[in-house]
């Protein structure tokens, strides 16, 4: 009796095991970030592409490959949180417009002074359509920064909606930044303030 | 029987608490859940509240009228909340107070030009004259006499293990490692430095955080971590040695060289990343700090996560 008992649970353990491994383990959305950073590593190591007068063409190749593994509609509307919904859908537009602009003019330049960094997959949780790729830069120094992705399933692409360097989420830093404003000063000055950054 | 008995109590546990805590995160007012939960019960919790956002989703694909759906739901919160909620419970970062705004903008930009315009200048000369390796030593030397800060703070926090290991990289540091100039406790054994401080273990004996404060200098703090700073001054070697041996302005050099060193390892990225593409500066460093600092003292045990969350 009881050993029936204990070799159909073993049964079921290995059983469902077998079911949820591949579910685990599949790794996709860090498969797919490792593949896009290794894309960009690519390019910041290219010969052809170095030096000083080649910043503009590099930092181009680089936006086109790493571009699409993020999701900047989700992150404008994560960073603009409770006042999104208010929004006319002309608004969203510019809006997202000028955020992915500021991504980029932020993030891209960061790459001139690529040295020889790594990152590594320290672990990946994955749970339905939602996932985050905890990563780590070694510097050449040594010196060691945790990034974290998180990721979401839009309808069988896995992309990034925030990224989180030593627990300072992009998204939530950006959301501080509006949401300080909008509390004193309507959309349009927002927009304006954006607007006079970038120019 | 007795087995049977204590699953069945285990399973309804973890129903009422997936439930206490699924009703907590779709009222907006709770970020904080309940500090009591177990960590074991988490995941199916997360795993619940996600399956609920996924099937509004799906809901509200087939109806392209969010707003007019989301009124007629009764339960919960809206779609998008949900969805922002999604990793916020623990992202979220905390209203941060800060009364003394006017005050700490002023210093804020006194900080940044003196970063700019002094600072800067000085670590730049000074990375044209040091080799890069020299200045890593001298901050590994730096970071071995300040041992005792982060051995008695892990103490402090409970953490023997964290400072058995700042023991060990200590002893070995300061024999193999040629006093400290070199850091093969590192690079040989893998023992990694155990970033504890005085904040944190405030944080962890139950202080709130306090109001948002910028030191000229120092920069961001809030009432709790500079609390911090003055009990880790006072666990630093280097201000006792500044207090018996050294006359006022040979410490302030002493201080003052250890902290540019610092920044020249750096090259100031860490500030220029964060204060450069923002909208708002003084904002995007207020919550920079914030985040930075809610993950260094959650990532010490049983750290009471409603704290900054209530006050």
């Amino acid at each position: 009796m009881n050993y029936r008992k204990i070799t159909s649970a073993l049964g079921i353990g290995i059983l469902s095991l077998a079911v949820i491994s591949p579910l685990l383990w599949a790794g996709e959305p860090g498969k797919l970030l490792m593949e896009t950073i290794d894309k960009g590593f690519a390019i910041l190591k290219d010969p052809s592409l170095k030096g000083e007068e080649k910043t503009l063409e590099r930092r181009q190749m680089l936006w086109k490959e790493i571009s699409p593994i993020f999701n900047f509609d989700e992150m404008s509307k994560r960073a603009l949180g409770q006042h999104w919904k208010s929004r006319t859908p002309e608004e969203k537009k510019e809006f997202v417009e000028l955020f992915t602009n500021i991504m980029k003019d932020a993030y891209i330049g960061k790459t001139d002074t690529y040295s020889g960094e790594k990152v590594v997959i320290v672990s990946e949780k994955q749970d339905k359509n939602y996932a985050t790729v905890q990563t780590k830069i070694i510097t050449n120094k040594g010196t060691e920064v945790s990034v974290d992705y998180n990721m979401l399933n839009n309808p069988g692409k896995w992309i990034i909606y925030d990224v989180i360097i030593e627990g300072v989420s992009l998204v939530n830093n950006y959301r501080s930044q509006f949401n300080n404003i909008l509390i004193k000063s309507s959309y349009k000055e927002l927009i304006q303030k954006i607007k006079a950054k970038q120019s | 029987m007795r087995s049977s008995v204590l699953l069945m109590f285990v399973f309804v546990f973890t129903i009422c608490v997936c439930k206490a805590s699924v009703r907590a995160e779709s009222s907006p007012a709770s970020e904080g859940q309940p500090a009591e939960t177990p960590q074991e019960e988490k995941t199916p919790v997360i795993n619940k509240a996600n399956e609920e956002g996924e099937l509004k989703h799906t809901v509200s694909a087939q109806q392209p009228d969010n707003t007019r759906k989301e009124d007629t739901t009764p339960a919960n919160t809206t779609q998008e909340d949900e969805e922002l909620q999604h990793d916020d419970v623990e992202s979220e970062p905390p209203l941060v107070k800060d009364p003394l705004q006017p005050y700490n903008r002023a210093i804020f930009t006194f900080n940044d030009k003196a970063y700019h315009y002094f600072i800067k200048p000085i670590y730049t000369g000074y990375n044209s004259m040091v080799p890069e390796k020299a200045r890593v030593s001298v901050r590994n030397f730096f970071t071995n006499i300040k041992m005792p800060v982060r051995f008695f703070n892990c103490l402090f926090q409970g953490k023997l293990k964290g400072a058995g290991t700042e023991l060990e990289r200590f002893v070995i540091n300061s024999t193999v490692g040629v006093a400290g100039f070199f850091d093969p406790a590192k690079s040989k054994f893998h023992l990694e430095k155990q970033e504890r401080d005085f904040g944190q273990t405030l944080a962890k004996h139950k202080m709130n955080s306090g109001i948002y404060i910028v030191w000229p200098f120092i920069g961001p703090s809030n009432v709790r971590d500079t609390a911090g700073l003055v009990g880790d001054a006072a666990l630093n070697p280097l201000t006792w040695i500044s207090y018996f041996f050294l006359t006022p302005l040979e410490s302030f050099g002493n201080y003052s060289y250890d902290t540019v060193n610092d920044i020249s390892i750096d090259k100031g990225q860490t500030y220029e990343s964060i204060t450069e593409p923002a909208i708002d500066p003084y904002i995007a460093f207020q919550d920079a700090y914030t985040q930075n600092r809610m993950k260094k003292i959650k990532e010490s045990p049983d750290y009471d996560k409603t704290l900054d969350l209530s006050n």
